[in-house]
């Protein structure tokens, strides 16, 4: 019994964090319509700039967490902007940002006058490009077919952990969280304070949302413009903000959702990422559309692989978890193909 | 009629017959020509060219391309992409889970090589079939499911396969992986480890060269006499919209589930080929990323095209070769090393997967549809010219 009950409370703190990586999906599929894989590369830099902020500049760990939050949240706003939205002066800038920064970096430049170099070179080839599309009228829109953007954001999965492996290294890192090793006992089970904590900050965080989502006017919005896109933008509501402000939110729980992945008895290595995929029959079984679903789903994911991972048999073989929530998804499905939260969709004849 | 079939234009389609050729134009002929001419003697000539009258950087690109190590593997890129593209391409179900059925054909070639020690006739069908059996086994699964919920079950089924090959290990020798050497590529007197004609003996390089990229022809005819006939027409209509394909009498299920069978056969043979070819296969070579670096292949050479998979596997199977080469010899400022952070910013597997992830966007954003639309682009303007925008 107390093994059960020690399973299903990890599970229930494993099912907490894939909850927050499936909100991060679920707010950008209801806005923008594309599965973002690059969601995995967001919380694996959300991981290590909480690393970067705790250890490398010493602030306390809840701050750094916040950081992280706030700095993938504009990674995430900037990716919107600059590569899906195609806008050609946003991507230009980025770029040359980037690349003048690399340069600086390289050319041993002090790393934070090479920050600021980047920010101005980028800052330039914006006004610049923004300069010639208006006198030539030469800006282009290119409409991306919902699944030619899902294969960028893949593409984007590669370069930014790249990215984040080349910045911080493949070595394993210690994330120096005030919760390691730390349990709570209650009776005989052991709870670690990493666990406490990772459910106790999805609870907060999954709140925030709700609460975003239900009663702000660009919640509002981004139902709206789930709902019916042309209608949206028939009643005046920008369009443009409302896929931003998704890609916002999706950076600061994948921030949120790295920082705990990170935290803990877990070390932090650039395969960190592998967790967003295993997030995916909890995607399924929520429905895609649905936030609700998201927690739903993640806790069930959760707690079934833990189980599995108790009480499965020898001969199924190291790491059956990981494919039995593969395979608990695969029936869901077979039963009811839009998840257990999802819209079905309508199809008319 | 007698003055219209005399003097029409080439491109001008009075019956079905004319619809169907494969090499309708005098141009496409002249192309036929030229590839089979490509195909024979490439392997002669390149075995001993060394692009010395090029500038210095542009040799090594040249040498890391056009080699025919290089250009073996890209055949077995380009075999199993057509696959995939007449699934993905031309039938619209987008599958993740590619790499699996790649698994499927290397595994059941080795374990037949190693165990029953059966010739190339054999083995190669024994590959093939299995693959076929087992994308039979899974299309069913995707009648119930559509578009991105697919996508997420195929990727499952990368999970379920890499488990199965990590842990089956009377078959696959677990994670260490198997040596697929028994299962040699000898074909009656022709022995592609080292071919023997006219007197002439040709290295393993050369040999294996001819036989993938006549299996690059093969497939690439059969996937094209599938989708000019009337079963691919079928399956671009499911493509188009499926439930007006069903209502004009295309049989869903039987349609979904061959072109799943067909292009999982493919994959298989394309995995048997790359076992024949690397002599050691482990769950490594059939990972998440080698189902993405396929899905790349058809988007960045088009979808719906054969053609744009073979040039699609030419540049994702090329392009790393290529950095790769050019970052070891030529001492890349910035770029060090195995290992990021040791004596350079970054990692030569870094930079190469960097740069794989920015091309696919990058083509992506350009021209949505891949290379062959560029391809088709640039053939209307000249057709049409001077009457071109």
């Amino acid at each position: 019994m107390n093994e059960f009950l020690q399973a299903l409370i990890d599970g229930v703190a494993l099912g907490a964090q894939y909850a927050l990586i499936v909100l991060g999906f679920v707010v950008i599929f209801r806005a923008t319509g594309i599965i973002n894989f690059a969601q995995g590369a967001l919380v694996l830099l959300g991981a290590y700039l909480t690393y970067n902020a705790h250890v490398t500049w010493g602030l306390n760990f809840y701050l750094s967490i916040l950081i992280s939050m706030v700095l993938v949240a504009a990674v995430g706003v900037l990716i919107q902007r600059s590569i899906l939205q195609l806008t050609f002066r946003e991507t230009g800038g980025v770029g040359a940002g980037l690349l003048a920064w690399a340069i600086a970096q390289y050319a041993e430049i002090e790393s934070w006058p090479a920050f600021g170099i980047g920010i101005a070179a980028g800052i330039v080839a914006w006004l610049l490009l923004w300069g010639i599309e208006r006198r030539s009228s030469a800006s282009k829109y290119n409409e991306l077919p919902i699944f030619g953007a899902v294969m960028v954001t893949i593409g984007l999965l590669f370069a930014l952990k790249q990215l984040v492996a080349s910045v911080w290294g493949f070595a394993e890192l210690t994330m120096q969280d005030p919760w390691v090793l730390s349990n709570l006992n209650v009776g005989d089970l052991s709870i670690s304070h990493a666990k406490l904590w990772t459910i106790g900050l999805a609870i907060v965080g999954l709140g925030i949302f709700f609460v975003f989502d239900r009663f702000t006017k660009i919640g509002i919005a981004m139902r709206a413009v789930h709902f019916d896109q042309e209608a949206a933008v028939a009643q005046g509501i920008p369009t443009g903000l409302v896929f931003g402000v998704a890609w916002g939110i999706a950076g600061a729980v994948a921030g949120l959702a790295g920082a705990t992945a990170g935290a803990g008895v877990a070390q932090l290595t650039p395969q960190l990422d592998l967790v967003v995929f295993l997030a995916f029959p909890a995607i399924i079984l929520g429905g895609f559309d649905s936030p609700g679903g998201a927690v739903v789903g993640g806790v069930i994911i959760g707690v079934v692989q833990n189980l599995v991972k108790v009480y499965q048999l020898e001969a199924w073989g190291v790491g059956f978890d990981r494919v039995g929530i593969f395979i608990v998804m695969i029936l869901v499905l077979m039963v009811r193909p839009y998840g257990l939260f999802g819209t079905p969709e309508v199809r008319r004849v | 009629m007698a003055v219209l079939t005399r003097r029409r234009n080439h491109r001008m389609v009075v019956d079905y017959a004319d619809d169907l050729r494969l090499f309708g134009t005098p141009w496409k002929r002249v192309g036929l020509v030229v590839l089979v001419g490509l195909y024979l003697f490439v392997p002669v000539l390149f075995a001993d060219l060394t692009f010395s009258w090029l500038p210095d950087i542009a040799q090594t690109a040249v040498q890391a391309f056009f080699n025919l190590n290089t250009l073996a593997y890209v055949g077995v890129f380009a075999i199993g992409a057509i696959g995939l593209n007449l699934l993905t391409g031309y039938t619209g179900q987008i599958s993740l889970g590619h790499a699996v059925f790649l698994g499927v054909g290397a595994y059941t070639a080795a374990y037949v090589g190693n165990t029953y020690s059966w010739p190339m006739i054999l083995w190669l069908p024994a590959a093939t079939l299995a693959g076929f059996l087992v994308g039979a086994a899974i299309g069913p699964f995707a009648l119930r499911l559509r578009g991105l919920y697919l996508v997420v079950v195929t990727l499952g089924l990368v999970f379920v396969g890499d488990h199965i090959f990590r842990n089956w290990e009377s078959v696959t020798a677990g994670n260490t992986g198997v040596s697929t050497t028994a299962a040699e590529p000898v074909l009656g007197p022709l022995d592609f480890t080292g071919l023997e004609l006219f007197g002439h003996e040709f290295t393993t390089e050369q040999s294996m060269f001819w036989l993938i990229w006549f299996f690059v022809a093969l497939t690439a005819l059969l996937v094209k006499n599938i989708v000019r006939t009337r079963p691919g027409r079928a399956l671009q209509a499911i493509r188009e919209r499926d439930l007006a394909a069903e209502i004009i009498g295309v049989d869903l299920s039987r349609y979904k589930i061959m072109a799943f069978a067909i292009s999982s056969g493919i994959a298989s043979l394309a995995g048997a080929l790359y076992g024949a070819l690397q002599l050691f296969v482990s769950p490594v070579d059939f990972a998440l990323l080698v189902s993405i670096q396929f899905i790349a292949i058809i988007i960045i050479g088009g979808l719906g095209t054969v053609y744009g998979s073979i040039i699609g596997a030419l540049l994702i199977g090329g392009l790393p070769r290529i950095i790769d080469e050019l970052s070891r010899s030529q001492d890349l400022p910035g770029v060090g090393g195995d290992v990021g952070g040791v004596d350079g910013l970054i990692s030569v597997s870094s930079l190469n997967q960097i740069i794989f992830g920015l091309a696919i966007a990058a083509v992506l954003l350009i021209e949505s549809r891949g290379v062959a639309a560029l391809w088709e682009r640039s053939k209307l303007y000249f057709r049409t010219w001077p009457f071109t925008q």
